[in-house]
């Protein structure tokens, strides 16, 4: 049984049907990304995925049917969600956003243990605990995003678009992490990408979203070294 | 230099109750995006509860602590039922039903307990003599003890906001609703706690105030510090706790030095001086003292 398993998934913002029956599966610590161009349904995958939205069809985690739950819920379940623009509460304090990433978890030494752990594998974290993270900058506050994210201990962590409007190293660093914490906590990744060769080296499996759909699917091997396909739908 | 200092007194007595109300708003403010107008007649309708229950011989203390109970119950059970069903549409329909509770909560009041004014018994003793000398001026007991009760109060709410995980959630549903669900935070419960907390702070406010109030008790009683509190918040930013202190004790004291120094405002215009000051602050400065988020939505 695959860890996600998504099925016939329909969603979207009122009347605006964006998704058409999306069909997509994430095993156990595997890391997946769904490609496609803007408008292709990638954020509004992720937002039903987490709950955000309204959906049609199923989505089960090892399982169970998440179909009825709320966003907290979904956390609750073990999937955690880094938005795209991602979100950091801007007017806590670098250390109150990680806290309130653990906002389901009971175990107090562990928190503090874990906050530690994210703050010692981004220092700058440690650097600016006590700052307001509207202060940071963009790329500081995607780490905050992913570290609070990962506060939850998820079994999978959908981050959409973490590239975004980053310099190249800041985003070399971050996707290091992500591989770094999909080897070590066997977290499952499931990303949006827009940029294709960044995520085709981490990713193990793809999807290609086209209106709502999934048009093809494979082994990220393969979709590294077809041109074709890389031209049709990656815009490279 | 008595004159004055008396002033001060009544100035710092009043501004207290106000920076609580106004404290009250801003809860609710944060988490909602809307001013609850109806949290002065709320008030009034628990401190009415106090007052019923203290003419049934339970001590006032009691009482007080009774009403506020009754206070976080009804604000929450408001949030649940009515606020939380029309906040999904928009801020406008939340602002309509504040203003519907507002007319509701004062005519229940009337119903249930008449249009007579009521007596309410303060919390500490208020007889002539009863004050302490301070520079040749009277500080009575019972606007001493209004002083504590709200410095205690206003310490626990902001020891609850920065010391507790409650606090936390709260301050993180108030900064981003849809980051705190995603981090698993009930945001419904948080925001039904907020308003409970707020009805606590507002019942507090109307126990403290009825027996001080020139009115006493009566169905106008809360009206006017509604006015003040609102003033208040907006002076201090209205997602501002802090300013919200701050705002209050500043609104108490330019009423009493205003009403006390200015003849021609007198005891008739003092409303439409917090009215001025408000349009002032929108004018110059929309976000308030404190504030951080822009006003767009009023």
């Amino acid at each position: 049984m695959s860890l996600l398993n998504v099925t016939g998934l329909c969603a979207g913002y009122g009347p605006a049907r964006v998704l058409h029956g999306l069909d997509l599966t994430v095993e156990a610590g595997e890391i997946v990304v769904i490609l496609g161009a803007n408008g292709a349904g990638k954020t509004t995958t992720m937002r039903a995925l987490s709950g955000l939205i309204p959906h049609t069809g199923a989505i089960t985690l090892d399982g169970r049917p998440l179909d009825a739950l709320s966003a907290p819920q979904i956390v609750a379940a073990g999937i955690s969600l880094v938005p795209q623009g991602r979100g950091t509460f801007s007017h806590l304090s670098v250390l109150d956003n990680l806290r309130v990433g653990a906002a389901l978890r009971k175990d107090t030494a562990a928190i503090a243990a874990d906050i530690d752990k994210w703050c010692a594998i981004f220092p700058i974290l440690a650097k600016r605990a006590g700052q307001e993270a509207g202060t940071l900058s963009g790329g500081e506050q995607q780490m905050l995003a992913v570290a609070r994210a990962l506060m939850s201990r998820p079994r999978l962590l959908l981050c959409d678009e973490p590239s975004l409007g980053l310099a190249p190293k800041i985003v070399g660093e971050l996707f290091d992490v992500l591989a770094d914490v999909n080897r070590e906590q066997g977290t499952a990744l499931l990303l949006v990408e827009q940029n294709a060769d960044l995520a085709l080296r981490l990713a193990s499996r793809v999807y290609l979203l086209e209106v709502g759909r999934v048009i093809a699917e494979g082994d990220a091997e393969r979709f590294r070294g077809d041109e074709s396909i890389r031209r049709a739908y990656l815009g490279l | 230099m008595d004159i004055f200092l008396e002033r001060l007194f009544d100035g710092i007595t009043n501004g207290t109750v106000y920076a609580i109300m106004a404290l009250a708003l801003v809860v609710v403010f944060r988490g909602t995006g809307t001013i609850n107008f109806a949290q002065g007649e709320m008030a009034l309708f628990t401190t009415y509860i106090a007052w019923a229950l203290t003419t049934q011989g339970i001590p006032v203390w009691s009482a007080a602590l009774i009403a506020c109970a009754i206070g976080f119950v009804l604000g929450a059970a408001v949030e649940r039922t009515l606020i939380r069903p029309v906040r999904r549409r928009n801020d406008m329909a939340t602002l309509i039903v504040a203003l519907g509770l507002f007319t509701g909560f004062n005519a229940l009041a009337g119903l249930l307990f008449d249009a007579e004014t009521k007596t309410m018994p303060g919390l500490f003793p208020g007889g002539q003599d009863d004050y302490l000398a301070v520079g040749g001026a009277r500080l009575y007991f019972d606007a001493l003890g209004v002083w504590l009760v709200v410095a205690v109060l206003i310490g626990l709410v902001f020891a609850l906001f920065n010391r507790t995980r409650l606090g936390l959630h709260m301050r993180a549903v108030a900064d981003n609703p849809e980051s705190a669900a995603l981090a698993g935070v009930p945001t419904g419960r948080i925001l039904m706690l907020g308003w409970g907390l707020a009805g606590i702070i507002g019942s507090l406010a109307g126990v403290l105030i009825a027996p001080l109030s020139a009115q006493q008790l009566s169905l106008t009683t809360m009206f006017p510090i509604l006015i003040y509190a609102s003033a208040a918040a907006l002076f201090g930013g209205l997602d501002s706790p802090v300013g919200a202190v701050v705002g209050g004790l500043a609104i108490g004291l330019l009423e009493a030095m205003i009403t006390g120094y200015v003849d021609v405002i007198g005891g008739t215009l003092q409303q439409t001086a917090a009215l001025v000051v408000i349009v002032l602050i929108l004018l110059f400065r929309p976000t308030g003292l404190f504030g951080t988020r822009q006003m767009e939505r009023l």
